[in-house]
């Protein structure tokens, strides 16, 4: 699918909006290391594994937002970011610039403003968000269902059928477990639901998902009651 | 006082442009070579034709080093200087070779000991010069072209599509090279010439992120590469050079086109950058001269003098300073060798 | 006119070293110390013994033998057990001390890189908690995913370059009782497999000399922040790192390259999950046919979850296509551990894999017919309840 890069799709959306969105990717702190200038020389492209399956540029994506072209970032905001891989196969840039790290930035304002695009990107994905903020490890064993992953092979059912018991047929003590890839103290828990407190990371899954959010509210904030903490989310 | 002699460090062509210079204003010279030849770079690195005229390498530094000798200089081959003391007017330097070591007072100095060609193993593209027999540099290609033999190592055969690649080790700030070294463009560009020349068959792209031929290089070197002898040029530099089957891969992406690429080559050449020598480090250290953040000798008076380094009556000219071609060094050396005479002569005055 | 033998020679005596005196960037082992000094964090050295090795600008890096935290990643434990399961095997063969904790959450880098769902200061708050965790047992921590190690290298950096991160950082910190501490060396476990390799051939008891493999090293390891991997003169040259080829030539293994060696599997982090056909295409077309095409080897090693993960998985799908695909692929340590006689499926636990291990196992002369009817007959006393759970002694029985 080509992209668009004439903007007109966003010609309704106001100027001040999207100047809005440039400035705070510029005022993230870790910008300045990540975009200095630009050659328009392509080994970023040349590396990247997603230019050669999506109409998808670094290169672009850097010189937008080089140039301080509002417009063009807003498309790229929009209808490119999520293509990238986020391998940083790009940070072979020979001027040290991380087009990756700069879609990084890019993406954390879009769910932060909890733009259509963003929501839509992520639509699949809310229950590895739920596993990684509630439980403290992202991809767990219960996950591997058949209808999750049919196109994994036949294995999978096997893995599925016999879960429990295979869980308990690894040597390692701390991996005997199937709702999470290993076991999380509960003290470690609320160590990590106080950080996404702290650092407002519960505010951007509102934004992109408020049932998750909510959801993730309640276990967060009883497991925070019990170990004495008198935190809300809101 | 009588007038000192001038050391002129460094026997290329900055150095005996320099020397025969002051030779001729009717100053003594002392022209120090650490080897056993006079014409530095082009000379050890067997340059086949200069940039822009395409004049023979070998016979211009030739004809160079005859006019130093018939012009009075004296020549100290095989020496090197160990030591230094003293200021502008007065230094005492020694000189040694392999049988016996020398002082010698001179009034000024001038240091034209060049520069190195960038070593590709500090590439962090990964264009495998220590993997790949095929991937060579602008120096490799020049010894092959000075033999009027152009093959493939691997196989001993002229290549059927080759390219260059610019910018290697210079521009760069993952290496921490972040100067243009001024040259490499226009070489390619000569080389492809040379090439197209001798191989009619041999398909030749450039592969670059700017093409820099200055002045009248643009029409003496650029547009005859292009027209009259259809080397391509491709906007986009490469990422890696691979090995598959028995051709190489060029990663890199056309960015005119706007598409990554990927192409076969059967011989890459690395347009290596220029670094500064050994021995300008080492006489920066002995005279005690300032060097800049890229570790050439830094030339204190911007623009209007592009020899006079920190050191008063020490003077540099050529690669020393920084990237430079032979024009470059042609023209600096005379103005080296003007200062350092005018020093020379101040001090004999003032006695 | 020059003979061809002399250009060719003059190719092959080509040798390149690294000289630390000419790296371009600055010493992170110099900034950690700096700021440790100026009180702004708290560095947990390696431990002794230590084996060092060289990164890529020929900087001296320290690998710690034993006493080790092990940083676990979920996606190995959850999907692929084995992987993890093989590293402590390892170690116990070796007589090491290390310790496996429970007070551990994931990096969340998977999550972050795939949703952005998290910043700056929250990943490396989640850094050096579990980096603190680590300093609380006195074991230094070692990564078992690329990506956690490439995400921790960052955050080292980010952490080393913005006086506002670390105060953030510490506020968090100190919060939940703890300090700001950094591991002197951020270890990948592949290193330390690297850095032990000679130990693992020495009780090496299938002899790999028939063995053809291929090596995708991870993106996350030698490209971000890339300076922090391991490179070595005798393994291509210092040109490329030597990270999985030196182990698998140190098992007897001849190791071929392809033309795609430097590129990436596919993972995407989103895409291997909500947007399937690009790491499925890229893991196929990119890597695994090149790979059969070029190399024809009996087996693939690589040093990640993820791509493990992508370059196993895909193969299944893309057969309904007609690809050429059909190649097993494990990690460095499941690999090492069949080497020293680990059973393949108690231990490397295969049975997780997509593609087929079996012709792997028999051209290794591994009766995995038996082996996995001892392994049925260990998970039947699991299911019937006279077992709860299977031990290492079990595992080895």
């Amino acid at each position: 699918m080509t992209l668009d890069l004439s903007g007109k799709q966003y010609a309704n959306v106001p100027y001040e909006e999207k100047e809005k969105l440039f400035e705070e990717v510029k005022a993230d702190l870790r910008y300045e290391e990540y975009l200095y200038g630009c050659y328009e020389c392509g080994i970023c492209v040349a590396a990247c594994p997603s230019a050669r399956f999506y109409d998808f540029s670094p290169r672009k994506i850097a010189q937008a937002m080089a140039r301080e072209d509002v417009d063009l970032f807003y498309v790229f905001l929009n209808d490119s970011v999520w293509d990238c891989s986020q391998c940083f196969s790009c940070d072979v840039c020979p001027r040290k610039n991380s087009p990756g790290g700069v879609i990084t930035l890019m993406r954390e304002v879009a769910v932060k403003n909890g733009l259509a695009s963003a929501q839509e990107a992520l639509e699949g994905y809310g229950r590895v968000v739920y596993k990684i903020m509630a439980t403290g490890t992202q991809v767990s064993p219960d996950m591997l269902q058949a209808n999750a992953f049919p196109d994994w092979g036949p294995h999978v059912k096997d893995i599925a059928q016999n879960l429990d018991a295979w869980r308990r047929a690894l040597p390692p003590e701390t991996m005997h477990t199937t709702e999470t890839s290993w076991h999380v103290d509960d003290k470690t828990l609320t160590e990590l639901y106080l950080i996404w407190h702290m650092t407002g990371v519960m505010d951007m899954i509102k934004e992109v998902d408020e049932g998750l959010f909510m959801i993730l509210q309640d276990v967060m904030e009883e497991r925070l009651e019990d170990a004495g903490y008198d935190v809300s989310f809101d | 006082m009588p007038e000192l002699p001038i050391l002129v460090i460094g026997g290329g062509p900055g150095g005996m442009e320099a020397a025969r210079g002051i030779a001729e204003i009717g100053y003594k010279a002392v022209l120090v070579e650490k080897r056993d030849t006079l014409g530095g770079t082009p000379e050890l690195a067997s340059y086949a034709a200069l940039t822009p005229d395409f004049r023979d390498a070998g016979e211009a530094m030739a004809e160079m080093a005859a006019a130093v000798k018939s012009a009075g200089v004296d020549v100290r081959l095989g020496t090197t200087v160990t030591a230094v003391s003293g200021a502008a007017g007065s230094f005492v330097v020694t000189l040694k070779n392999s049988t016996e070591s020398e002082q010698l007072e001179v009034g000024a100095a001038v240091i034209a000991t060049g520069f190195q060609h960038f070593d590709p193993g500090r590439e962090t593209q990964q264009y495998g010069y220590y993997e790949h027999d095929d991937v060579i540099t602008l120096v490799d290609l020049e010894k092959m072209l000075r033999a009027k033999q152009v093959v493939r190592p691997s196989n001993g055969q002229p290549p059927k599509r080759m390219c260059f690649i610019q910018c290697v080790g210079s521009r760069d700030r993952q290496i921490g090279n972040e100067y243009c070294s001024k040259v490499c463009c226009g070489v390619a560009a000569k080389e492809s010439i040379e090439v197209r020349q001798l191989l009619p068959d041999c398909k030749v792209f450039i592969f670059y992120i700017d093409m820099r031929m200055y002045g009248y290089w643009e029409n003496e070197i650029y547009w005859p590469s292009q027209e009259k002898y259809h080397v391509n040029y491709v906007k986009g530099i490469a990422t890696e050079i691979r090995k598959k089957g028995d051709s190489l891969i060029v990663r890199g992406e056309d960015t005119t086109m706007g598409r990554p690429m990927e192409v076969p080559m059967d011989l890459v050449v690395l347009s290596v950058g220029m670094e500064p020598s050994a021995g300008t480090r080492e006489m920066a250290a002995l005279f005690g001269v300032k060097l800049n953040k890229y570790n050439f000798i830094e030339t204190t008076g911007g623009a209007l003098n592009t020899v006079a380094t920190s050191v008063e009556g020490v003077f540099a000219c050529g690669a020393s300073t920084g990237p430079a071609d032979l024009e470059d060094t042609i023209s600096s050396a005379s103005a080296a060798a003007m200062k350092a005479v005018a020093v020379v002569r101040k001090a004999a005055l003032a006695h | 006119m020059i003979p061809h033998s002399a250009i060719l020679n003059k190719a092959k005596d080509r040798k390149f070293t690294a000289d630390p005196a000419q790296a371009p960037t600055e010493d992170y082992h110099e900034a950690l110390r700096e700021l440790e000094q100026e009180g702004e964090l708290e560095i947990q050295p390696v431990p002794e013994p230590f084996i060092e090795v060289t990164n890529k600008y020929g900087r001296t890096k320290k690998i710690p033998l034993e006493h080790t935290w092990h940083h676990k990643s979920c996606g190995q434990c959850g999907h692929i057990p084995g992987y993890s399961t093989s590293v402590f095997w390892i170690n116990r063969k070796l007589g090491l001390d290390y310790h496996d904790p429970t007070d551990q959450t994931s990096c969340t880098a998977w999550n972050y890189y795939a949703s952005a769902t998290s910043n700056a200061p929250a990943q490396a708050a989640v850094a050096i908690r579990n980096f603190a965790a680590a300093r609380e047992t006195g074991y230094f921590p070692i990564i078992h995913c690329a990506t956690s190690y490439g995400h921790y290298k960052e955050t080292r950096q980010q952490l080393i370059h913005s006086p506002e991160l670390r105060k953030q950082v510490r506020g968090i910190l100190a919060k939940l009782g703890k300090k700001l501490v950094l591991p002197e060396e951020i270890v990948h476990y592949s290193e330390w497999v690297h850095a032990v390799r000679d130990r693992i051939a020495e009780r090496q008891v299938i002899d790999m000399s028939d063995v053809v493999a291929t090596v995708h090293p991870a993106c996350h390891y030698h490209k971000l922040v890339g300076e922090d991997a391991i490179y070595a003169p005798e393994v291509y040259g210092a040109q490329r790192s030597a990270i999985i080829t030196a182990t698998m030539q140190a098992l007897g293994a001849e190791v071929r390259d392809y033309s795609t060696w430097a590129d990436c599997c596919g993972f995407g982090f989103r895409h291997i999950l909500v947007s399937r056909d690009f790491s499925r295409s890229f893991a196929v077309q990119r890597k695994i046919e090149v790979m059969k095409e070029e190399a024809n080897p009996d087996v693939l090693i690589t040093h990640d979850t993820g791509c493990v993960t992508t370059l196993d998985q895909s193969q299944f799908a893309a057969k309904a296509h007609d690809r050429n695909v059909g190649l097993p692929v494990m990690s460095d340590s499941q690999i090492a551990a069949i080497a020293m006689g680990a059973h393949p499926y108690k231990v490397t636990q295969l049975h997780w894999h997509s593609t087929d291990c079996r012709p792997f196992l028999e051209k290794l002369g591994i009766d995995h017919r038996k082996a996995w009817a001892e392994f049925e007959a260990a998970v039947e006393l699991l299911k019937s309840g006279q077992k709860q759970y299977m031990t290492w002694e079990d595992a080895d029985a």
